[in-house]
């Protein structure tokens, strides 16, 4: 659905490398995280397939067209909710989706900007004006601009920015049902919960270099060297009673939680160590390291 | 089969044409009625005062002289602020990004800025001479002629907007080109007057003035008489209908204020 390959773009005002050679893949139905600090090359990446920069070197393609050769063909495959919320001050939300269905060359199109307006919540502000809509209405609305013309690839730049909790989960669900749809969705966000939630692949980028290109789980599972594992009593604790674990980060809180990392290796271990000493716990967590920090160890300068 | 390059896309186009209209109807006062109240200001006081005075071509009635350079003032100023206007605005609303993800071609889109100011500089220019009727009546020596040089007028303003649209990333600068070139050219373009009657070295201001040549068509075009030689400035008229648009073109194509390189 998106091959990019050995792409690289360095800026002529100030002559700054923003992508160095990367190569990427996405299959059709793929939902992906892009992840990166900022000025890590998410946005240029995201720009070049909007036509917004010129790209110094490497071949992008686009369902199976070519953005050098076939540029017109791949607009109609792709819709891009841009980071800036920009609007246009004279327009009224119906006018504007309107209009955006006919750059695409629908006519006819009200059946289903109504779905549109109905899933995103907006079907009440259908004739305010864009310059009356809160910040996250405009979001929402962002995002119906870029699906009116039902793209097969749906490109979110940072599309939960400033929105409120609730409404953002809205989007996830919105996003879900699209995904289930069949829409390939690509979405960068500095939530890495969000990544987590909504995404099956997570591609992360780093100084212009693709650092992490991996099947969730299996990105997940390969930082799951070491889990965190917290047990519940229902009595006191003492430190020096669990002398035995010592080498594993032990932590007692509230008094009556322990909490311990222990390398996947030596659970058994460990477990079997709590069994030989009867301690009874009453309850027990274990938890593999989140997105967040795996994110964290990979971009690490 | 591969669709032609050129005309991409029809509805594209004819809706960003339209929203390059509805644009500025949807603020009339300003971009319709304003202009409209100026020129007849102009009509009134220069009209009043220079009527009995050795002004214009000789023979020809003063006011006759007047309304239409009054009416091509308003197509050069109506069409070059539209495209101008909308482009600069939508970089200043941080939309202008959209329209590289439309898939309308590059002639498409530049058509459809030029169209819109086209569109903006004829109605002006009409609905002054349809204000002055009142003064001079409604004969026009060439009516098909005069819509034709108005249209000529706009269309190469128009693609000058676009051009200073595109270059420009505020309303300052926009600004500038219309007080500091748009303006003394106007004014030095035979609107008002005679141009030839200038002292000395003014009078050669008419050869390097690109609105001298459009006025003087349209002049023709109302009254039928001319100052110069007006196959000569038919002429200049269709090199700079083709000169402005190219270089708009160009600009557009290379993607100078609406792609990053």
């Amino acid at each position: 659905m998106l091959e990019i390959s050995n792409l690289s773009k360095t800026y002529q005002r100030g002559n700054k490398e923003a992508l160095k050679n990367i190569s990427l893949k996405i299959e059709e139905g793929e939902f992906t995280a892009l992840l990166g600090q900022n000025g890590a090359g998410k946005s240029t990446l995201i720009n070049i397939l909007a036509g917004n920069v010129k790209k110094t070197q490497g071949i992008v393609k686009i369902g199976q067209y070519s953005i050098d050769k076939n540029e017109l063909e791949t607009k109609k495959i792709i819709g891009i909710v841009p980071q800036d919320t920009g609007y246009d001050f004279v327009f009224t939300v119906d006018e504007a989706l309107k209009n955006q269905s006919g750059y695409f060359g629908i006519k006819n199109n009200d059946d289903y900007i109504d779905e549109l307006l109905e899933a995103l919540y907006l079907k009440d502000k259908r004739n305010a004006r864009l310059r009356d809509l809160s910040g996250g209405m405009r979001r929402r609305f962002l995002i119906a601009k870029a699906l009116v013309h039902q793209p097969k690839i749906l490109i979110l730049d940072e599309p939960t920015a400033g929105v409120d909790i609730e409404m953002r989960h809205t989007l996830y669900e919105f996003l879900i049902k699209l995904h289930q749809s069949g829409t390939t969705i690509i979405l960068t966000t500095h939530y890495l919960e969000e990544a987590e939630i909504l995404c099956d692949r997570i591609v992360i980028i780093d100084d212009g270099k693709i650092v992490a290109d991996e099947p969730k789980e299996q990105l997940m599972d390969s930082f799951s060297d070491e889990v965190r594992i917290e047990l519940h009593f229902d009595y006191e604790l003492n430190l020096a009673d669990f002398e035995f674990l010592k080498g594993y980060d032990l932590k007692i809180e509230e008094k009556t939680s322990l909490k311990l990392k222990v390398p996947k290796k030596d659970l058994s271990k460990v477990f079997r160590m709590l069994t030989e000493k009867n301690l009874e716990f009453t309850n027990i967590f274990v938890e593999k390291p989140k997105l967040e920090e795996i994110y964290l160890k990979l971009i690490s300068h | 089969m591969k669709k032609r390059i050129i005309f991409y896309n029809r509805t594209g186009f004819t809706t960003l044409l339209n929203r390059e209209i509805h644009r500025f109807m949807k603020v009339p006062v300003q971009t319709v009625l304003a202009p409209l109240i100026s020129n007849m200001l102009y009509l009134a006081i220069f009209g009043g005062m220079l009527q009995t005075r050795q002004v214009g071509i000789d023979g020809v009635n003063y006011l006759h002289f007047l309304v239409p350079g009054l009416a091509s003032m308003g197509a050069v100023f109506a069409a070059f602020q539209n495209p101008a206007f909308s482009i600069i605005s939508q970089k200043f609303q941080n939309t202008i990004q959209d329209l590289n993800s439309y898939p309308i071609s590059n002639a498409e889109k530049i058509l459809a800025f030029v169209f819109g100011g086209v569109f903006r500089g004829v109605l002006v220019g009409l609905l002054t001479y349809a204000a002055t009727i009142f003064f001079v009546g409604y004969e026009i020596e060439y009516p098909v002629l005069f819509v034709l040089s108005l249209t000529a007028t706009s269309f190469v303003f128009a693609s000058l907007g676009l051009i200073c649209g595109l270059i420009f990333d505020n309303f300052e600068k926009m600004n500038f080109v219309l007080a500091i070139v748009i303006t003394p050219l106007a004014y030095l373009g035979g609107v008002f007057f005679e141009i030839s009657k200038l002292p000395g070295l003014l009078a050669a201001i008419k050869y390097i003035n690109p609105i001298y040549p459009l006025v003087n068509v349209t002049r023709f075009a109302f009254i039928g008489v001319y100052e110069g030689n007006i196959q000569v400035q038919i002429i200049i008229t269709v090199v700079l209908i083709l000169g402005s648009f190219l270089s708009a073109s160009y600009i557009f194509k290379k993607g100078i204020g609406i792609k990053t390189v």
